[in-house]
């Protein structure tokens, strides 16, 4: 490339890419936080987008008590789906790993949950959880873990747990498939020198796999973490949020906001929080994975 | 309809004047005027409109050719999910491109729109000799109170009905009159087995039908978090002599009373049915109960008359065609009640097509369209419709007309469709446990009182 274009005409082939961002990325991003200094709202007259500084900031912090129970509920919901996929989904990479020639058949019809879209992931489970007819609910009725008066959907106590578990069950895969990926990456030295002064089993997955794991692991949950967060589609179609508001995460009672009622100053506050919580996140796992590794900082560009 | 203001009794007998007077001029143009002529102008534009994918909108669908033909007016439909019909509109009419010419909406969203400046007032084109058909007289052709609700604005006129939708009590006539379920029901509560007239029967006949081991119960409610939770409380919040706003029509702001003695009861009640509802009651909707009727699994329900077509008299799509009886709601304290509701014809102020959407909803407004569109599953709001041979031979054409001359309007300021959302998260908060039926309706109403501010004091204080 640097024979035929000079250093100063290169950067210029980003200018699309760099505008394209710009225009789909940026622009919108700080058109919506302009928006959350607005009374903007679509359904009531007399509100067309006049200044009010931080009231809808003041609003959403200090009154609105249905917003920080759906962003407790939210991180309830990203704390145990993560936590429980990062578990079971290790647990059968170390598997395939470790015991399992084929794995590549076994991992292909492992991930067909994770290639299904995620409106069609609800309704499948929509049907299959139906009170009446579903078929999960009739093999829980036939060994007992409800009863006849009971569905999973329209039980304020069980719906979460039943959206959690759906949400391992279609996302499981994708951890089994980056940790799979990750081991197959290591080197064989360090564990061959492992072995060789000692180390048992499990000494070695302690002392020697999960430190070198550690970068895919700490990617891994952060990809399953923002993802969770934003968790929309299935809510939607499962429940809507309710019954009550015991399914009303963050993205449900956002889109409510702004779709429902139309208070769009007030929802791009609410949208904007969601994104400053995604950042955070990224911040957090981005540390995680560089800690206490200078070297392994990734290349500052134009050094190569 | 219950009048509001002075100014708005006149504002509206001048209209009629006005709407009269062209009438009686344009009696001699009467045989000179032709949709055709009137529709010159025009030939070749496609008017587009959007709506409810349900058996009214079905049938104009199938209708439509007809105009097609006579005018050289293309006419596109798009049909949505409730929801989604409703959100379609509300992003082009902000955007004001003007994707719509004419649009099918429900009622509750017209104060928004009008007070937004969205919507384009009919009465020019009603005044405008080349575009109104003289024998177009809906001062006269249209049930006055429902047309007024719904289409009227503060006194003027925005659009014509589009369905005149009510609710009321469907119940299987076949198991009603099975001498085994008569003899049996009248051994357990001392009466006769008969379409339930209060709540007390229905909750008796609720209760004598539901057989769990059997898949079938005695009713089903739409307690799912969405419109239709709110919808079907209010037929017992009605009955039981509550209201959400103390005002006389839809277009008036109010003292908050939905937190009165009267609602909490009415919320109490509507729970109390969950016991002879199937398990899954709480994530039903319109649909879900429709289904459960059509395949027989249900005794009674509180239910939309345009889907009754749908369960009633469709034999492709319901076990129970032919086996259904329909009649008011229960009564209770507020006596014989129902709900105004209907979908309504409305021109955008950007539509392109103004002109030509307004010649189609004349066409669509004629006796033989609405006859057409009734038949196939409409709801007209013309009595000359209801009158006709064929939708008396209906089984529910007594039911939709008894219900229509007691129904109740509901708001249609700015503001109703998020009262609605408040409502439906308290409603559905109660019947999952989360809230007593008195804080559920308690928070409704102080959040209604701070939306609508000084003109909606709470007339019940909150504990």
């Amino acid at each position: 490339m640097g024979a035929v274009l000079d250093r100063g005409t290169a950067p210029l082939l980003l200018v699309p890419s760099v505008i394209l961002l710009l225009v789909i990325l940026v622009g919108p991003f700080f058109y919506m936080v302009w928006t959350g200094f607005t009374d903007l709202h679509y359904a009531l007259p007399g509100r067309d987008g006049s200044f009010v500084g931080f009231d809808n900031f003041r609003r959403l912090m200090q009154e609105d008590q249905i917003f920080w129970k759906s962003f407790l509920l939210t991180m309830k919901f990203v704390f145990w789906v993560v936590t429980i996929e990062f578990i079971l989904g290790f647990a059968l990479a170390m598997l395939l790993f470790h015991y399992i020639r084929q794995h590549r058949f076994i991992l292909t019809l492992l991930l067909v949950p994770m290639m299904l879209a995620p409106v069609a992931v609800g309704l499948i489970w929509k049907l299959l959880l139906q009170g009446d007819l579903g078929m999960v609910t009739y093999y829980m009725r036939l060994i007992g873990i409800i009863d006849l008066r009971t569905a999973v959907m329209s039980n304020a106590s069980l719906v979460m747990p039943a959206i959690m578990m759906i949400d391992v069950w279609q996302w499981t895969p994708f951890v089994t498939l980056v940790m799979l990926a990750g081991l197959l990456s290591l080197p064989k030295e360090p564990f061959e020198a492992a072995v060789m002064d000692g180390a048992g089993p499990v000494q070695v997955f302690r002392d020697v796999t999960l430190p070198l794991l550690r970068p895919i692991i700490a990617l891994v949950m952060l990809l399953r973490g923002i993802d969770a967060f934003k968790e929309f589609d299935k809510v939607f179609i499962l429940t809507g949020g309710g019954p009550g508001i015991a399914t009303e995460m963050l993205s449900i009672y956002t889109f409510r906001i702004n779709f429902k009622n139309w208070d769009l100053g007030y929802g791009a506050v609410s949208a904007f929080m969601v994104y400053l919580v995604v950042l955070i996140m990224c911040s957090i796992f981005y540390k995680a994975v560089y800690w206490n590794e200078g070297r392994a900082k990734p290349p500052k560009a134009g050094k190569s | 309809m219950k009048n509001g203001s002075l100014l708005g009794k006149a504002r509206q007998s001048a209209l009629l004047a006005t709407a009269l007077g062209v009438a009686a001029l344009g009696s001699t143009d009467a045989l000179a005027w032709s949709l055709e002529e009137a529709a010159a102008p025009y030939k070749g534009t496609t008017i587009r409109t959007v709506g409810e994918a349900l058996p009214p909108l079905e049938a104009m669908d199938k209708l439509k050719s007809q105009f097609e033909e006579r005018t050289g007016i293309k006419v596109v439909i798009e049909m949505y999910e409730h929801s989604e019909a409703v959100n379609k509109v509300m992003l082009d009419l902000n955007s004001k491109r003007g994707r719509y010419d004419f649009i099918l909406q429900p009622h509750r969203e017209l104060g928004r729109f009008v007070k937004s400046g969205h919507l384009e007032s009919l009465e020019k084109y009603l005044n405008d000799t080349k575009l109104r058909d003289p024998s177009f007289k809906p001062e006269e052709q249209l049930y006055q109170g429902l047309w007024k609700e719904i289409s009227w604005y503060e006194g003027k006129i925005y659009g014509f009905p589009f369905t005149a939708l009510t609710m009321y009590m469907w119940y299987r006539d076949d198991l009603l009159n099975d001498p085994k379920e008569k003899s049996g029901f009248k051994a357990k509560y001392g009466y006769d087995l008969k379409p339930a007239t209060n709540w007390k029967e229905y909750t008796d006949i609720a209760q004598w039908f539901t057989r769990p081991e059997k898949g079938f119960y005695g009713t089903a409610i739409q307690g799912k978090r969405h419109e239709a939770l709110w919808y079907e409380w209010l037929n017992f919040l009605y009955s039981f002599g509550g209201d959400m706003l103390d005002t006389k029509s839809g277009s008036e702001c109010g003292p908050v009373i939905v937190n009165s003695p009267e609602a909490v009861a009415s919320l109490e009640y509507y729970k109390s049915l969950m016991a002879y509802s199937p398990a899954d009651t709480l994530n039903y909707t319109w649909d879900d109960v429709m289904a459960l009727m059509q395949q027989g699994k249900v005794y009674e329900l509180i239910m939309w008359n345009d889907a009754t077509y749908a369960v009633a008299e469709d034999r492709d799509a319901s076990t129970v065609a032919g086996k259904m009886g329909f009649d008011l709601v229960p009564q209770g304290k507020g006596g014989k009640v129902g709900q105004v509701e209907g979908w309504t014809y409305l021109v955008p102020a950007y539509s392109k097509n103004k002109e030509a959407a307004y010649l189609f909803i004349q066409w669509m407004m004629e006796k033989s369209q609405q006859l057409n569109q009734h038949l196939n599953g409409g709801a007209s709001a013309r009595p000359d419709v209801y009158a006709h041979p064929d939708v008396q031979k209906i089984s529910y054409s007594k039911a939709s007309m008894d219900t229509n001359a007691v129904a109740k309007p509901k708001p249609t300021i700015p503001e109703s469709p998020q009262i609605t959302d408040i409502l439906v998260r308290e409603l559905s908060s109660y019947l999952s446990d989360a809230k007593g039926a008195q804080e559920a309706l308690d928070t409704a109403a102080v959040e209604m009182s701070k939306l609508l501010g000084s003109c909606a004091p709470l007339k019940y204080p909150v504990q």
